[in-house]
């Protein structure tokens, strides 16, 4: 186990700026996710910590010692990959045995180990068997396996659970979180998806574009977003984002569904701003900010609804961008009764709940 | 879905009718062998001889240089399916793997070789052999049959290496493998029936040769192949055909074998390569 410690390491592909600068102190034993969208640049980095492909520029410690030059084998390091990467003509027990038998390691204390890590996954009835003679949740625990058998300082995960079902895909969840609690290990995880990164990360760093949006605990993000794209990515359905306008005076407030909103503990100067209210902080029925709604559509989850409605010419906004595709917004609502599109509802929200950020540039102003 | 009687009916005329293209030759290379002189210039020929002569092949094994000549063959074969083998592995693989500037133009330059005809690289090659002093040496065989099947088998590879995920390498790096020790630890072992059926090709296509060994070997006796030995059975005067047909099959027996052993391989290796 060791801290890591990954300072302005950036990728280029000839003009292409992939990773920009990128630094990040990971604690000895932390859990640390990755997330963002396709293409943002978190498999890139995670490559480069594990020595895969080169930076082109930075440096990286694990522990001690600097390892920006050293070949993946070196590093001290396991991953487990997305498509579990098992090697097909060996069995199970050669398959996690492989990094031990590349290092030398003794036959008797090769054998324990590999039978200490099956039996911590439960494994141990497959050690005989072909990866392909394995469900998608057995080859995944021993692609897991490989990785903990080698006791090494960090574990690096690309999207481990992204080809599972999921059902057990939460089952697996679950059980990775058990597991790093059992050892301890320093993990780096990448993921797209945000539940993943919510449930697992004790931080979680949010990418976009090759460039870090917020490093940050996960209920840090879900609270105070630094920008719109985090307030975005994080929550589900995302954050209903809608263009506005700040009027000044003693009072500051914003116009939102046709009422003056005042602002309680900001004071934004005066301008154009982008309101942002998640859909959970939509209520049924009336409250401190009431208005009427027809939905376009009701979606009915059992002890929820997600409620479509026409935001009213008020622009949606999404991702940072105007969203022209849709006009929709959405309420999640504790409604176990009969509620139909077309039908009139009241919604209300709390003031306090509402987000704003600068129009020309994303930044949170407060909540 | 369930066939009618008339599909069902086509279908096994189509295949019965390709078999009989296909096997028809060896099967009338094998009644020449066991008929009489009689028999093969009879008209109408008969599809199976009265009286069978199956010593022919004990004879002809025996006056003749066969087993010599066979030898021969197996050398040229498994030299150059050898050596090609090494070539074509390292350089399919990096084809696959590496991106190297102007690297794909450089592997479709490699294929321009595969399409000219095998005869016109006679003469060049013939040149360089002789600067060389190598006419007459098996090793022209090795190297010229090398020249014909490494683009090819090059390209076959490439097509096999790019189906196996290149996390496989990465997972053996970070177990602690060199790139060259996650392609021989990993990689080969998993592309197994595409290096199969590439060294069958190989092989095959150096069996087959009568051109370059004609061409190379012909003052050199002892290093005949059998398929240019068996042209030197052909008399000027008088010709036993059966006599060269009992040594054809020995010729064609080899393959045949090695590619019953190679055939469960031999399906999924083109196959598997042929999705790219």
């Amino acid at each position: 186990m060791a801290k890591i410690s990954i300072r302005n390491v950036h990728k280029n592909y000839g003009a292409l700026n992939v990773l920009k600068p990128f630094s990040l102190e990971i604690e000895d034993g932390e859990f640390v996710v990755l997330v963002g969208p396709s293409g943002c640049g978190k498999s890139t980095m995670l490559k480069i910590l594990a020595g895969l492909e080169p930076a082109s520029g930075g440096s990286i410690m694990i522990g001690d010692r600097d390892v920006t030059d050293l070949a993946p084998g070196d590093r001290d390091i396991a991953m487990v990959f997305q498509n579990y990467a098992l090697y097909p003509h060996l069995t199970v027990r050669q398959n996690i045995g492989f990094g031990l038998k590349m290092r030398g390691t003794a036959k008797a204390e090769m054998d324990r180990r590999i039978d200490d890590a099956a039996r911590i996954l439960e494994v141990t009835n497959y050690l005989d068997r072909r990866p392909k003679e394995l469900s998608g949740g057995q080859r995944q625990r021993v692609a897991l396996g490989r990785a903990i058998v080698r006791q090494p300082q960090a574990f690096l995960m690309d999207e481990p659970l992204s080809n599972l079902d999921a059902k057990l895909r939460v089952h697996m969840r679950a059980e990775i979180g058990a597991l790093h609690r059992r050892i301890g290990v320093t993990t780096v995880y990448v993921t797209h998806d945000q539940i993943e990164a919510m449930t697992m990360a004790q931080r979680v760093v949010i990418m976009r574009d090759g460039e870090i949006q917020q490093i940050a605990p996960p209920d840090t993000l879900f609270q105070k977003p630094d920008n719109l794209f985090v307030a975005g990515f994080i929550g589900s359905p995302g954050m209903n984002f809608m263009t506005s306008e700040v009027v000044g005076g003693n009072t500051p407030h914003t116009r939102i569904f046709g009422q003056d909103v005042p602002l309680h503990g900001v004071r934004p100067p005066p301008g154009n701003v982008i309101a942002g209210l998640r859909p959970e902080h939509l209520a049924l029925g009336a409250g401190p900010v009431s208005f009427k709604v027809n939905p376009t559509l009701v979606e009915s989850l059992g002890s929820e609804k997600y409620i479509y409605f026409d935001s009213g010419g008020q622009k949606r906004m999404r991702d940072h961008a105007e969203d022209e595709t849709t006009k929709s917004m959405i309420a999640r609502v504790d409604h176990s009764g009969r509620l139909d599109a077309g039908e009139e509802v009241t919604l209300s929200f709390d003031p306090a709940e509402l987000y704003l950020f600068d129009a020309e540039t994303g930044k949170a102003i407060g909540k | 879905m369930t066939r009618t009687f008339s599909q069902s009916l086509m279908l096994y005329l189509t295949v019965i009718l390709t078999l009989g293209l296909i096997l028809f030759p060896i099967y009338w290379l094998f009644i020449t062998a066991i008929s009489t002189s009689a028999e093969l210039s009879a008209l109408p020929p008969s599809f199976w001889p009265s009286a069978p002569q199956w010593e022919i092949f004990s004879r002809v094994w025996e006056e003749r240089p066969i087993p010599a000549w066979l030898l021969n063959s197996m050398i040229a074969a498994l030299g150059s399916a050898a050596l090609s083998m090494v070539v074509s592995v390292f350089a399919g693989y990096a084809l696959s793997r590496y991106r190297l500037r102007g690297g794909h133009s450089l592997g479709l330059f490699i294929l321009t070789a595969k399409m000219l005809p095998a005869t016109l690289l006679v003469i060049p090659l013939f040149a360089v052999f002789r600067n060389l002093g190598m006419i007459g040496s098996m090793w022209t065989l090795i190297i010229a049959h090398s020249t014909l099947i490494i683009p090819f088998a090059t390209w076959m590879l490439k097509g096999y290496f790019d189906t196996i995920p290149r996390e496989l390498e990465q997972a053996a790096m970070v177990d602690g493998c060199s790139p060259l020790g996650a392609m021989v630890r990993v990689v080969l072992p998993i592309a197994t029936p595409g290096l199969s059926a590439t060294a069958l090709y190989a092989f095959v296509l150096s069996w087959a040769d009568y051109a370059y060994a004609r061409t190379f070997l012909v003052n050199a006796p002892q290093n005949w192949t059998a398929n240019l030995g068996i042209t030197t059975m052909k008399g000027e005067y008088v010709t036993d055909w059966n006599e060269i047909s009992a040594a054809a099959v020995f010729v064609a027996v080899p393959v045949i074998i090695i590619y019953l052993i190679l055939e469960r391989y031999l399906v999924g290796g083109l196959t598997a390569g042929a999705e790219k």
